[in-house]
C-alpha cells in the first residue's frame, strides 16, 4: 500500500505545481498508477532508500532522485538503480510465496489478517 | 511465467495471495492514463526540497514496532503527521508489510533518507531542506489517499515553501 499511496500523493503535489520524485522498490504498482518521476531500486520492499547501512548506495539512490527533478523530460520517467541487493536473485521468490505454505498455514494467516484487520479498523474508527 | 530475475509481480502476487486466503474480490490498484508533470522551476542549488514518508513515529506502549517485529496494526496512523527535519525522528516500518525475511529495518535511512538529503543541503547540491518532514497514512481506499489525505500533505508542502518533493515508501 506504501507505493500506491505515495503515487497517489506524487500526483497530487505535481498537479498543483510541484516537482515530486518518488524512490521505491515495486514497480508494478507505481508504473501502474502512472507518476511523474520514480528512481527504482530491485531491492526488497522496505529499501526504497538505499542498503542497510551502506551510505555510498544512500547516496547514489538519492543522486539519482535528484538527477530526475532536475531532467526528467516528461512523466512516467523510471530509472532503474544500476544496485543489485545480492549476486542471488533468490530472495524474489519469497515475498508471499504460496508455494511454500500449506493449507495448516494458510488458514493460520487468514486468522491473523483478520485480526489485524479488525485492529486497523478499531483504530481509524477512533482517529 | 515471470521471468524470476525480473521486477516482482507484487499486484499478481497480492491478488493471488489473498485470494488463497480466501478473500473473494481481489484488490483494485489505483491506475491512470494521465500522469501530471510539473519541471522543477528553478535550479536544485536554489530550491527547498521537501520528504514525505510512510514510515510511522515510534508509540510507546502499541506492541512491537522493532526491527523484524510482525505486522503490527496497532501502531498505524490514518491522520497526515509532521516533525522538524532539524532533528532526527524516531520512525519505525512495523506497520506495514515490508519484506520481513529479506529487510532488517534496522537502519531508518534505508527507508528515511534525512541523513542523505542533509548531506546534499550542506554539498550545495539541493538550496535548503523543508522545515518540516510529513507522514503520509497508508490506506487501502484510494478516495481516502486522493480526497483527503494528498490535499492535507499539499497545504503542508505549500506552507513549507518547497519547490519539490522526494517520497519514500516504507
Amino acid at each position: 500500500m506504501c507505493h500506491q499511496t505515495v503515487s497517489l500523493v506524487a500526483r497530487h503535489l505535481e498537479a498543483d505545481g510541484i516537482s515530486t520524485v518518488i524512490m521505491g522498490c515495486a514497480k508494478d504498482i507505481v508504473e501502474h498508477c502512472g507518476v511523474p518521476r520514480f528512481v527504482w531500486s530491485d531491492f526488497p520492499l522496505g529499501n526504497s532508500a538505499g542498503r542497510p547501512f551502506d551510505v555510498e548506495s544512500q547516496r547514489e539512490i538519492l543522486e539519482s532522485a535528484l538527477r530526475l527533478l532536475e531532467s526528467a523530460p516528461g512523466p512516467r520517467t523510471t530509472v532503474p538503480s544500476r544496485l543489485s541487493w545480492s549476486a542471488d536473485t533468490t530472495w524474489k521468490r519469497d515475498y508471499l510465496d504460496l508455494a511454500k505454505l500449506s493449507p495448516d498455514s494458510i488458514a493460520e494467516r487468514r486468522k491473523e489478517f483478520d485480526e489485524v484487520k479488525a485492529i486497523a479498523r478499531g483504530k481509524r474508527e477512533g482517529a | 511465467m515471470n521471468d524470476p530475475d525480473g521486477p516482482i509481480p507484487y499486484m499478481q502476487r497480492t491478488r493471488d495471495y489473498y485470494l488463497a486466503l480466501g478473500y473473494g474480490t481481489p484488490y483494485r490498484w489505483a491506475h491512470f492514463d494521465d500522469v501530471p508533470f510539473a519541471p522543477l522551476a528553478k535550479p536544485l542549488r536554489e530550491a527547498r526540497v521537501g520528504l514525505i514518508t510512510t514510515a510511522a513515529p515510534f508509540q510507546p506502549g502499541v506492541g512491537d514496532q522493532g526491527p523484524g517485529a510482525p505486522y503490527n496494526a496497532a501502531a498505524k496512523f490514518y491522520q497526515v503527521y509532521s516533525g522538524p527535519t532539524d532533528t532526527d525522528p524516531d520512525l519505525r516500518i512495523s506497520h506495514v508489510g515490508y519484506d520481513r525475511r529479506h529487510t532488517s529495518a534496522k537502519d531508518i535511512n534505508t527507508y528515511f533518507p534525512l541523513a542523505r538529503l542533509r548531506e546534499a543541503v550542506a554539498a550545495g547540491r539541493i538550496g535548503a531542506l523543508a522545515p518540516r518532514f510529513h507522514g503520509a497514512p497508508t490506506n487501502r481506499s484510494h478516495r481516502t489517499t486522493t480526497e483527503s489525505d494528498a490535499p492535507e500533505l499539499l497545504r503542508r508542502c505549500r506552507e513549507d515553501g518547497v519547490d519539490a518533493v522526494v517520497l519514500v515508501p516504507s
